[in-house]
């Protein structure tokens, strides 16, 4: 049909027809080029995705690439419930809950804390508070081998190592750095007349951040709650060195099954188990792209 | 079986008057170690049940991935103030924490129960750095062995496994001949490290002590040091196929069961893969102690242990006199074993029974062998021998040795002593 | 940008502050001051303990006995850490550049009015939501001879086919690279969108108009206008660079040999595996310095831009 209305078209008139060709390549070159990339980022979710439902022996014999010739589900009660790893077998069920104790409250501190900063840092600045928040951005490349052993002092001395509040404590303060960041550059752009306008009318501090700032926020938190979720839920080595016994979060789980590296490779279950730790900040990123780049747009790019 | 090895335990635990330490104390521990998954978890396991049959509370916190991630985590505990109770550790490492003091003493047991007297002599030193028991031994690891795939060695019509370098070439020649991959290896630091220990250790064992064992740079520079890096040039170039790195352990072991390659040079736990991959000693593989140019039975030594440290809280104390008990007991040491396809760290157990395979059998009359020969030496790129960072400095030399085809036999020993010099200075 | 907003005294100051007064001005500091001092603890306080750490002689444990700079000259001595070094800037410029190659090229075309824009945009976003230590292994399934995409496209009968990326040790170090701009150039795109989408239309339409074709309206028009963007994109791909870790050591464990080590996996290595805490804390302090390199322009540049804005308005 494409082709019958091109060729209408050159009888018609040439300098239209060479547009409308020009644009039916331009289109044509947007989405092949889209296509090709989108294979290649596609390619390592669809192998694991497959992979969970082929059964293993398919597996082994015909590559890590390909179709399921036939649908198993096996590997994702296994994974879920009665793997061995981490020195039980129950599964990566109890890893993926203590990461979900972990990660919400966390995620919840740090942007709280941030939009406060945040707000303050940018609508009720003092001398030094840009290089205050200067100060707190440098947190965001700090790299995290060094922090270990002053927070495992830190730790012992306030007596939260090896507990779940200790790490949240840990994820609250690196990622404050962040989420102060992303709430300030944002905040600047509200118009400083519209504080002044309610500070006018008798509002105070905490008003003004209920009643004017807090609702004007839902794009940048929904930033920094992606951007915090994801990176808490996805840390392994804070997560593993500090807690204890059965406290471990799912990476630690997931590496577990990943690098068993004298055993036969599961890569059934393995699969399946990456997809089920995968499954909560994959879901953030469905629901919240859309936000994701919307809160970007207004601002948190600086 | 289990129950009735319990009992036993239970009734050991008796006798030796855990049970009055248990009328105040109920005895728990926290095991931090790195055997995360697969038959691993499963051999740690049993002694975690064995510790709760015995009346103990039984913790473990396993670590998945690098040692540095165990090592990551024991550092941050110590820093904060709670050393974890029991933690395993090996070779040099158990002297450096010995030296800060941290360790238990595990003296008065290991008197009352007479570990002096069953424990493997070459063991000791590292057991007892300064004299006394800081650590409990669990097995016998033996690292100079050669695989054998039947199914290749017939393809390439090579009859037994070689005895000497000079055969294993010879051999390789053949396998190369017949199209089979002579040698299967993955490369990765520790392997590339083991095969080549395996290699200077049969050339010359000498060298070995000098080099591996004393770290003696000298030694590394010798023209001796240089002919076993040409040994082993031979062996990546010609004998090894190029797919080496980036390789897992796993497709490794499956070049062996399918006869895609002859050959295989690692260690003992390899019997307890085999296993669980479902081969059979005989039909499948066939096992010898690698290749030697002396002639005498040749022990390569590596050993699993665990490490205590001092405990503020009797319940730990309680815990971990009942754990290195266990530890050290026949029952623990024969299941633990059985499993690993290494041999028990006390020498007073009969592997006769069926449980056990016959390379395992011959791995503890080489060990006895070699004792008496003077042959026996521990394994330094499995961390027996020389501290962390001058190992660490020499395996990345072998390591890069072998992926890089330009760097001389020569350089690589001049690039080898250079390295623990550095780390010396 | 307008002057700090003195507090609230100003409007109904008369006869001095009372206590109350005095009170709800400190208030936005005494909110700020926990998370401030825990801020500034964990960035100055650690990495000045990290400082004084490679100074001493820690090796087991850290410990407190001055050495001097006898650790620097240890660590620029092994071959190892000048690899690593050597990488990390190989890697970053690599990295940097053609991530935001790829993240503007993919921004550029989902800006077409394409169909289906929000799954386009979420399958490039996707592996950003991901743990690198997990993907990191899927990839190295990817690139293995043995099962991937080499075992894959001989299975269809290309038999000479060679994918083997990581095998050698001169093109793995390219085999991280792409992995790298795989897991987070949907982050660049995003930021470009963003960008893209906050151009006043009416300029891109007084171009067209001007006669600019689609190319060059973007080169002349809208790609200046986001040059911010360029810089915001750029310096957080590179702080991903320098602390790049779990991606090697799932991809390729710093191998084949050590070809592909990177700083934060020698620095870990030194501090955790090996007890020569000293040494690795150096290590660190490098990885800071090269932090530098960027920070440091980068931040003049702001100071720069903060002039210039100040200067016009």
């Amino acid at each position: 049909m494409v082709e019958a209305t091109l060729r209408s078209a050159i009888e018609v008139d040439p300098a239209a027809s060479l547009a409308a060709r020009r644009h039916w390549l331009g289109r044509f070159g947007v989405y092949s080029f889209l296509s090709i990339f989108a294979i290649i980022y596609i390619l390592p979710l669809f192998v694991i995705v497959a992979n969970s439902f082929r059964p293993l022996p398919e597996i082994v014999q015909n590559g890590l690439i390909g179709f399921p010739h036939s649908l198993s589900f096996s590997a994702w009660s296994r994974a879920w419930s009665s793997y061995c790893v981490g020195g039980t077998c129950q599964g990566v069920k109890p890893n993926f809950l203590n990461s979900l104790e972990l990660t919400v409250p966390a995620t919840i501190i740090s942007t709280l804390l941030g939009a406060m900063n945040g707000y303050i840092l940018s609508k009720w600045r003092f001398r030094g508070s840009d290089f205050l928040f200067a100060s707190i951005m440098l947190g965001v490349f700090l790299p995290g081998q060094i922090a270990l052993m002053p927070w495992a002092f830190i730790l012992g001395h306030i007596g939260l190592s090896n507990t779940i509040a200790g790490l949240i404590l840990i994820h609250c303060v690196q990622g404050t750095s962040f989420t102060t960041l992303f709430c300030r550059n944002y905040y600047v752009n509200i118009p400083d007349d519209l504080i002044k306008a309610a500070r006018i009318d008798g509002a105070g501090f905490w008003r003004i951040f209920w009643k004017i700032i807090l609702p004007l926020s839902p794009p940048i938190l929904i930033v920094t709650v992606i951007w915090q979720f994801t990176g808490i839920w996805n840390d392994y080595l804070l997560g593993v060195v500090f807690t204890s016994g059965r406290n471990q979060p799912i990476t630690a789980a997931l590496i577990g099954l990943a690098t068993g590296n004298t055993n036969a490779k599961i890569y059934d279950v393995m699969s399946a188990g990456v997809l089920i730790g995968a499954i909560p900040p994959l879901l953030i990123y469905f629901f919240g792209g859309k936000y994701f780049v919307r809160g970007l747009t207004q601002g948190a790019i600086k | 079986m289990a129950m009735r090895s319990f009992i036993a335990t239970l009734t050991g635990a008796v006798s030796l008057g855990l049970l009055a330490n248990m009328a105040w104390a109920e005895p728990k521990t926290n095991m931090l170690h790195q055997w995360n998954s697969g038959s691993d978890a499963a051999a740690i396991a049993k002694l975690g049940e064995m510790f709760t049959a015995a009346g103990g509370k039984w913790e473990q916190t396993s670590i998945a991935g690098h040692t540095a991630n165990t090592l990551a985590k024991l550092r941050s505990d110590v820093i904060a103030g709670n050393a974890p109770p029991a933690v395993q550790l090996k070779g040099p490492e158990i002297a450096e924490w010995n030296a800060t003091g941290m360790t238990a003493d595990l003296d008065p047991i290991a008197h009352e129960e007479g570990w002096e007297k069953v424990v493997a002599p070459e063991l000791l030193p590292v057991m007892k750095p300064t004299g006394t028991w800081v650590a409990a031994p669990m097995n016998i690891h033996r690292i100079n062995w050669i695989w054998g795939s039947t199914k290749a060695m017939e393809k390439a019509g090579i009859k037994e496994l070689p005895k000497t370098w000079a055969e294993f070439n010879a051999d390789c020649d053949k396998a190369v001949a017949a199209h089979v991959i002579c040698e299967a290896h993955f490369s990765q630091d520790w392997t590339d490290a083991t095969v080549f220990e395996v290699v200077v250790y049969g050339q010359n064992i000498d060298l070995f002590r000098k080099a591996f064992v004393e770290g003696d740079t000298q030694a590394m520079r010798s023209p001796e040091m240089v002919k076993a890096f040409d040994q082993f040039r031979l062996m990546v170039s010609k004998y090894m196929d190029p797919g080496i790195a980036g390789r897992d352990y796993d497709t490794t072991t499956s070049m062996i069961a399918k006869g895609d390659a002859a050959f295989f040079i690692m260690g003992d736990w390899q019997i307890g893969i085999f296993t669980a991959a479902g081969l059979k000693q005989g039909a499948d593989y066939v096992c010898q102690q690698a290749p030697t140019d002396w002639a005498k039975p040749g022990f390569i030594l590596n050993s699993d242990s665990v490490v205590f440290f001092k405990q503020k809280d009797p319940d730990y104390v309680a815990g971990q006199k009942l754990l290195a008990h266990l530890i050290l007991s026949k029952d623990f040491q024969t299941i633990f074993n059985q499993a690993k396809g290494s041999i028990p760290a006390r020498l007073d157990i009969d592997l006769s029974g069926s449980g056990w395979n016959p390379c395992q059998q011959t791995s503890l009359k080489d060990l006895q062998a070699s004792i008496k020969d003077g042959t026996l030496v521990r394994s330094m790129a499995h961390n027996m021998t020389v501290l962390q960072k001058y190992r660490g400095a020499m395996m990345e030399v072998i390591t890069q040795f072998v992926n890089t085809p330009s760097m001389s036999s020569k350089d690589a020993a001049n690039a080898m002593a250079d390295a623990v010099e550095a780390q010396k200075s | 940008m307008t002057q700090a907003i003195v507090p609230a005294a100003v409007i109904e100051a008369p006869a001095g502050p009372t206590w109350r007064e005095r009170l709800n001005r400190a208030l936005p500091i005494i909110v700020l001051a926990p998370s401030l001092i825990a801020s500034l603890v964990y960035v100055f306080g650690f990495a000045i303990w990290t400082f004084y750490i490679s100074l001493s002689n820690s090796s087991l444990l850290p410990s407190y006995d001055f050495v001097g700079f006898h650790h620097y000259a240890a660590l620029w001595s092994n071959t190892r850490w000048k690899i690593a070094y050597t990488n990390l800037f190989l890697f970053s410029g690599l990295y940097v550049v053609l991530g935001i190659l790829v993240g503007l090229g993919l921004a550029i075309a989902i800006d077409q009015r394409v169909r289906a824009e929000a799954l386009w945009r979420t399958i490039f976003l996707y592996p950003l939501a991901v743990s690198f230590a997990v993907t990191g292994s899927v990839w190295k399934w990817l690139y293995s001879p043995d099962a991937g995409i080499e075992f894959f496209v001989r299975s269809l009968g290309w038999t000479d086919f060679t994918f083997r990326l990581t095998t050698d040790r001169n093109t793995a170090i390219y085999a991280v690279i792409a992995t790298g701009i795989w897991q987070s150039s949907g982050f660049a795109m995003a930021l470009f969108l963003a960008g893209l989408r906050s151009v006043d239309p009416d300029l891109v339409k007084a171009a067209q108009i001007d006669g600019a074709g689609r190319f060059r309206t973007y080169r002349k028009v809208i790609l200046p206008t986001i040059a911010p963007i360029f810089i915001a994109v750029a310096v957080i791909m590179l702080q991903f660079a320098i602390k790049t870790f779990d991606l090697v050591v799932a991809l390729t464990d710093g191998g084949p040999g050590i070809s592909t080590q990177f700083p934060a996996n020698y620095v870990y290595d030194l501090m955790f595996q090996r007890g020569q805490i000293a040494e690795g804390a150096a290590g660190a302090i490098m990885m800071l310095a090269a932090l530098a390199v960027v920070l440091v322009p980068y931040s003049l540049y702001l100071v720069w831009r903060k002039r210039q804005e100040s200067g016009h308005g």
